[in-house]
């Protein structure tokens, strides 16, 4: 396999509504921010890789045939890749599958989400014949998974107040966001109405209009490139039906088992303490306790105290900081909310986060996940390449 | 014995959609029975106007104003026009180039069957009141002859 690392990062402004330009434009504004990243122009790309969440989302079926020309596609190969929520995560390591397979050498992957456009709330519970309408969201859907968590693991009941604030603390230091909120209090997020028991308001990510874009390239061409490249050490996918007798709903099989791949390709045996830091898709608050399990940063009914101690709290000097650009819980553009997650572990390695920059890291996480939690999405990237 | 069920059911949901400074361009100015397109880099004019060149990707900023006569590059004909289509009698559907610009966009002409041909010159039947939709042209129709403009 052909070493394959990421030469730009451009992402739009996170925001309730970006009114000012169309869907194309919007995708365009992220795509051009990592070309000006990576010092490149339209024709220094081989290939277009696009993602975005499902097309009954804004509407517009088959988005990608729109967006050709805006992506500068024209007498290039172009591929949309689908996998719901997790869309993100899964079209970036396509983008790497491209060039890691010798067969490309420098590919463009962009994602996006105009929600402020769109019915993604409820297009995500579709009715059907001969049933009653669910109608429930992903709030509605995730819901009774966090409550088997908490049962589970004995967690105390404001471990997810701790993460909503934690990550809009963090999110404040990143000026793309969406959500701005520096003065958060655990008493706020408290108070803030009851959606689906036992998420509240401020446990749950906004609706947010954005895009994001990477340049991703060989060895000599992310060499010549103007900025340090940042090296994919591992890149895994898993996937498990949405129900099955016995299947856990709460730490999926999937899940694991991609974590495991991810990290043996990185050479990776303990993520907490190799690991800088990692950018994981939470987009309900108690997402972070289940994923610090699933991901293997704690012990089976430990994942809470990790986050209770500060751990994954920058603020606090945590030891393995989760989501220091603000995570989901911040912006969720939903179809490009992963390839953010993948975006910003590689500006953390790269040393230019910013206010949100991990001192030093060398070593990060990104994830995605979709669906009913059963589509997974990971990569491993570095300043080191090997 | 079981029976194999089949039910229909009606899937379907509200959406906005932002038309962003080129298209929002064109349609304002359809308000002033104007009609603009953008110039791509190898100086052709689009009309209705496109973002971004569909050979290099720029961004396309530069806007002409092209003329509301054009000339039929291709049609079909619509013998008994049913209850979405936009009018009762007979018309056709048709690629209208406009004066000023490079390339057809597809339109309605409201003509008696026997004068339409390619190459018929045609001018914009505007609405009263336009109001920034391409339906503000209510069709094309044969030109006047010596009105053009």
């Amino acid at each position: 396999m052909q070493y394959a690392a990421v030469t730009g990062i451009g992402q739009t402004h996170y925001k309730a509504r970006r009114g000012d330009v169309s869907i194309a434009g919007l995708v365009r504004e992220a795509a051009q921010n990592a070309l000006d990243d990576a010092g490149l122009g339209w024709d220094d790309i081989e290939a277009v890789i696009i993602g975005k969440a499902p097309d009954m989302f804004e509407g517009v079926i088959m988005p990608e045939v729109y967006l050709a020309d805006a992506l500068g596609c024209n007498g290039k190969p172009m591929l949309r890749v689908h996998t719901a929520g997790s869309v993100g995560g899964s079209t970036a390591l396509v983008a790497a599958s491209h060039v890691q397979s010798g067969s490309f050498r420098r590919v463009l992957t962009v994602t996006f989400e105009k929600q402020s456009e769109s019915n993604a709330m409820w297009a995500l519970s579709n009715p059907q014949p001969f049933s009653p309408h669910l109608n429930a969201g992903a709030g509605g859907y995730f819901a009774p998974i966090m409550r088997e968590y908490m049962r589970r693991s004995g967690a105390p009941w404001d471990t997810g107040i701790k993460v909503a604030v934690k990550d809009r603390l963090h999110g404040a230091r990143n000026p793309l966001n969406h959500l701005q909120m520096p003065e958060i209090t655990m008493k706020e997020v408290e108070e803030s109405p009851m959606l689906w028991d036992p998420i509240r308001f401020l446990e749950s990510c906004p609706s947010s209009d954005g895009a994001c874009a990477m340049v991703i390239a060989d060895e000599a061409l992310a060499r010549a490139g103007p900025r340090p490249p940042v090296w994919i050490r591992g890149g895994a996918m898993r996937s498990e039906p949405t129900m099955y007798a016995g299947r856990d709903e709460a730490n999926p099989q999937a899940g694991r088992d991609c974590a495991a791949d991810v990290y043996s390709q990185a050479g990776i045996s303990n993520p907490r303490k190799e690991l800088d830091c990692a950018e994981v898709y939470v987009p309900f608050s108690w997402y972070e306790p289940m994923w610090l399990e699933n991901l293997g940063f704690a012990e089976q009914g430990e994942g809470w105290k990790l986050t209770m101690e500060g751990a994954t709290s920058l603020d606090e000097g945590g030891d393995i900081p989760w989501n220091c650009s603000g995570g989901v819980l911040s912006s969720n553009p939903i179809g490009a909310s992963g390839m953010i997650r993948f975006a910003e572990s590689a500006r953390q390695v790269r040393g230019d986060a910013g206010d949100h920059q991990v001192d030093g890291a060398r070593m990060a996480l990104g994830h995605a996940y979709g669906g009913g939690a059963q589509f997974y999405a990971m990569w491993i990237v570095s300043s080191d390449q090997a | 014995m079981s029976e194999l069920l089949r039910q229909q059911f009606e899937l379907g949901y509200t959406y906005t959609r932002s038309t962003g400074p080129v298209v929002g361009r064109f349609l304002t100015e359809l308000r002033r029975r104007r009609i603009v397109g953008t110039r791509g880099d190898d100086g052709r004019v689009y009309v209705p106007p496109m973002e971004f060149d569909p050979v290099t990707a720029t961004a396309l900023t530069e806007f002409v104003e092209v003329g509301d006569h054009g000339e039929v590059v291709s049609w079909c004909w619509i013998t008994e026009p049913r209850e979405s289509h936009p009018f009762d009698k007979p018309f056709a559907w048709a690629l209208v180039r406009l004066d000023g610009a490079d390339v057809p966009m597809v339109h309605a002409v409201c003509a008696e069957q026997e004068e339409m041909r390619t190459g018929m010159r045609v001018q914009a039947r505007w609405v009263e009141e336009p109001r920034g939709y391409i339906t503000d042209i209510a069709c094309f129709e044969p030109e006047i002859q010596g009105g053009a403009a």
